[in-house]
């Protein structure tokens, strides 16, 4: 496992990604929703700079200046954009109400220690409290994606879910390898765009971007 | 070698090039020239693949006999749609539907699509696939929005949001699956070579956990219940021969990849974990879609929720292992001939009637009358009506099953009485039906139609024979399931 790992920051970053996400469920400002989702990235950000300071390879730096670059800073101004031109101002409703939405956080969190530490000890022994963090994480942007209406909720939801996922396999031990870096860099740079694009057009077509609103489809 | 490469860059080069003509003749013809291209090296590459057992290009790309068997059908059913694409895009353009810039603009995607095809068949890294099949999904969604509607917009943002949320954990999956790899071998790719020697060193419950992951993410793309929502809705708002490429080989593509790792956990876990999951998924899958078939009212999701049944019937056959296995990659072989060719000739029922509804559908036999023959001997064989092929390899299926688990074999049955009387309740009437008030008699153009009489007819020829070579590569391909 990376020595890295066992210093008390890397367990700060995962608690600050799994809040931001918890969060996403909680605000019903969009803008409030980018920037939660900045923190999330800064993390993320952060924990890759954590692994290129104790091992950097060229991929390794590359991903990291991507990472940078596109969540910091191209993905959040495309959303601010979408925001400002559409006047999205305030994010559409969740299906679940707020004490509700926090009580299944509540058992997601719970049954995630309850099932995945045996997972965990078989990955990283030592690690595993920052593997059920990220896991939670994980489950509760799955949450996330099912909870809230609107098209925008649903891009932040599937970043964070990517974010939690890449957090996992950092705790794994997984940094050093091509594999992630490569799946990372692809997902950011061309998925980000086009979901970008279709949410405008969905705005053109249907007037909001709460999906409960588009009814055309019969099947 | 070379060949291997040129199978896989001729759609990236065709894609480039297509964004340089300006007129919808010259782009046709580039695209038709590639995908002539594609078929011949596809059918080259796969007869080396027989002589030898593999073909490799470089580090990156190789074709073994399971990925000989998908590229085969990439490209021929890629060079159907190709061809059917000239004549019905220039039907819609006369009917201004559309104009040239869209007409680049699906040549363009259509090419990305295939390319990203290939490339996730024949890549020797799990991590690479995993990038090909998310620019399937990417490149067919701007393909299923290719009409600018509400409803296609619809259709093709929840496939986006779904598709994505199941390949990223399909991706979380894949990286429980190659962490021993990864670490005996930090800086290069990881190949399925690695993965499949390290295997006996990954831990059961990772290794359980991982193709859970895998065949959740993986089969969301597949279509499997419940995981299906997107796909009817997808397959019946894309143009026509998208529709037959996203049902007849899309849906192949990813459960190559659900077998590639099924492979890998049979080796860390013994097979019948996996055998499990898929008779569970399978059977699910056939239930479902054969009662949602019996009350379908639009004639491409009902073609798409028979893609879910079809698919449900091919895990079924990998889930019973063993001849079951055989008969379900040939199953997938009759399905994408049969479900292509159904679905062109819904392109050219949606031109004459300007509809997809059930009900606005009479008299076909009049109207389009090849079209029509077809289209009865297409649904024929999906029924699996005997002496077809499809009634050959469900027999095969369901003999094998009723003898590990019959109440599933039960079951399936069942469904496939309950589809054969969907299909003889939605499809006589638009066969038949009042004469009056029709359209014009007549296809569109031989480019609308002989596409489908040639994919007709190597479905019917394939039920009564399979060549040497063929059948070599099958069973090569299912000898580990």
């Amino acid at each position: 496992m990376s020595a890295y790992l066992t210093s008390p920051l890397p367990f700060v970053l995962a608690s600050l990604l799994f809040v931001s996400i918890a969060l996403l469920h909680l605000t019903k400002k969009n803008a409030i929703a980018v920037w939660l989702y900045v923190v999330q990235a800064s993390a993320i950000a952060l924990l890759l700079l954590l692994a290129s300071v104790h091992g950097a390879t060229v991929v390794l730096v590359l991903t990291l200046a991507a990472t940078v670059l596109v969540k910091l800073f191209i993905a959040p101004a495309f959303f601010f954009r979408l925001i400002r031109r559409h006047q999205l101002r305030f994010s559409a409703s969740t299906y679940l109400n707020t004490p509700v939405a926090l009580f299944a956080i509540a058992a997601i969190v719970v049954l995630t220690r309850a099932i995945v530490p045996n997972v965990n000890v078989a990955l990283t022994p030592l690690g595993h409290n920052l593997l059920t963090t990220s896991a939670s994480s994980i489950f509760v942007s799955l949450f996330l994606l099912v909870n809230r209406k609107g098209a925008l909720s649903q891009m932040l939801g599937v970043l964070s879910l990517e974010n939690s996922i890449v957090a996992f396999a950092l705790f794994a031990g997984l940094e050093q390898g091509v594999a992630l870096q490569l799946g990372i860099l692809f997902i950011l740079v061309i998925w980000i765009t086009i979901a970008t694009v279709f949410a405008s057009m969905i705005y053109r077509h249907f007037g909001t971007l709460d999906v409960t609103e588009m009814q055309t489809l019969t099947a | 070698m070379t060949l291997l490469y040129l199978l896989i860059l001729t759609p990236l080069v065709a894609g480039l090039l297509s964004l340089l003509p300006r007129t919808a003749f010259v782009v046709g013809a580039v695209a038709c020239s590639a995908l002539l291209v594609e078929f011949v090296s596809g059918l080259i590459v796969s007869a080396e693949v027989v002589r030898n057992g593999s073909v490799a290009a470089g580090m990156l790309f190789a074709l073994d006999p399971l990925g000989a068997v998908v590229a085969l059908i990439v490209v021929t059913l890629g060079l159907g749609a190709t061809l059917y694409s000239v004549g019905y895009l220039r039907a819609e353009v006369a009917k201004e539907i559309i104009g040239f810039r869209r007409v680049r603009q699906y040549y363009t995607l259509l090419h990305l699509f295939l390319l990203a095809m290939l490339v996730a068949i024949a890549s020797t890294s799990p991590i690479l696939m995993w990038i090909a099949i998310e620019a399937t999904t990417l490149s067919t969604a701007l393909l299923i929005s290719f009409y600018n509607k509400p409803s296609s917009m619809e259709a093709a943002w929840k496939y986006l949001i779904l598709n994505s949320v199941g390949l990223l954990l399909g991706f979380f999956g894949t990286l429980l699956f190659l962490y021993p790899a990864i670490h005996g071998n930090p800086q290069g790719l990881v190949t399925w070579g690695d993965v499949l020697s390290r295997a006996p060193a990954l831990d059961p419950v990772v290794a359980k956990v991982a193709f859970v992951f895998v065949l959740t993410g993986y089969g969301t793309k597949v279509g499997f219940v419940p995981m299906h929502t997107w796909l009817p809705d997808a397959h019946s708002k894309a143009p026509a021969p998208i529709s037959s490429l996203l049902s007849g080989v899309l849906l192949n593509v990813a459960f190559l990849a659900v077998l590639r790792f099924k492979a890998v956990a049979d080796v860390a876990l013994g097979p019948a974990f996996s055998k499990e999951l898929l008779v569970f998924f399978g059977i699910l899958s056939i239930v479902i879609a054969a009662f949602i078939i019996f009350s379908q009212g639009n004639y491409k999701t009902l073609l798409a929720y028979h893609s879910i049944e079809h698919m449900g019937i091919i895990a079924l056959g990998f889930g019973f292992g063993g001849i079951a296995a055989f008969a379900g990659l040939l199953h997938m072989i009759y399905h994408s001939l049969a479900k292509s060719a159904l679905f062109l000739a819904s392109g050219n029922i949606l031109l004459k009637y300007s509809s997809t509804k059930i009900h606005n559908i009479q008299g076909m036999l009049k109207t389009l009358p090849l079209t029509s023959a077809l289209f009865i001997i297409g649904f024929l064989v999906m029924a699996g009506v005997p002496p077809s092929g499809i009634f050959i390899t469900e027999f095969l299926i369901l003999s094998k099953g009723i003898s590990i688990n019959p109440w599933v074999a039960g079951a399936a049955l069942f469904s496939f009485v309950l589809v054969f009387a969907g299909i003889i309740k939605h499809v006589v009437p638009m066969i038949l039906g009042d004469a009056q008030g029709l359209p014009r008699q007549g296809e569109a153009s031989a480019w609308t139609t002989v596409p489908i009489v040639v994919l007709t007819g190597l479905l019917v020829i394939a039920g009564f024979f399979i060549p040497g070579w063929l059948q070599a590569l099958l069973h090569a391909s299912t000898a580990r399931y």
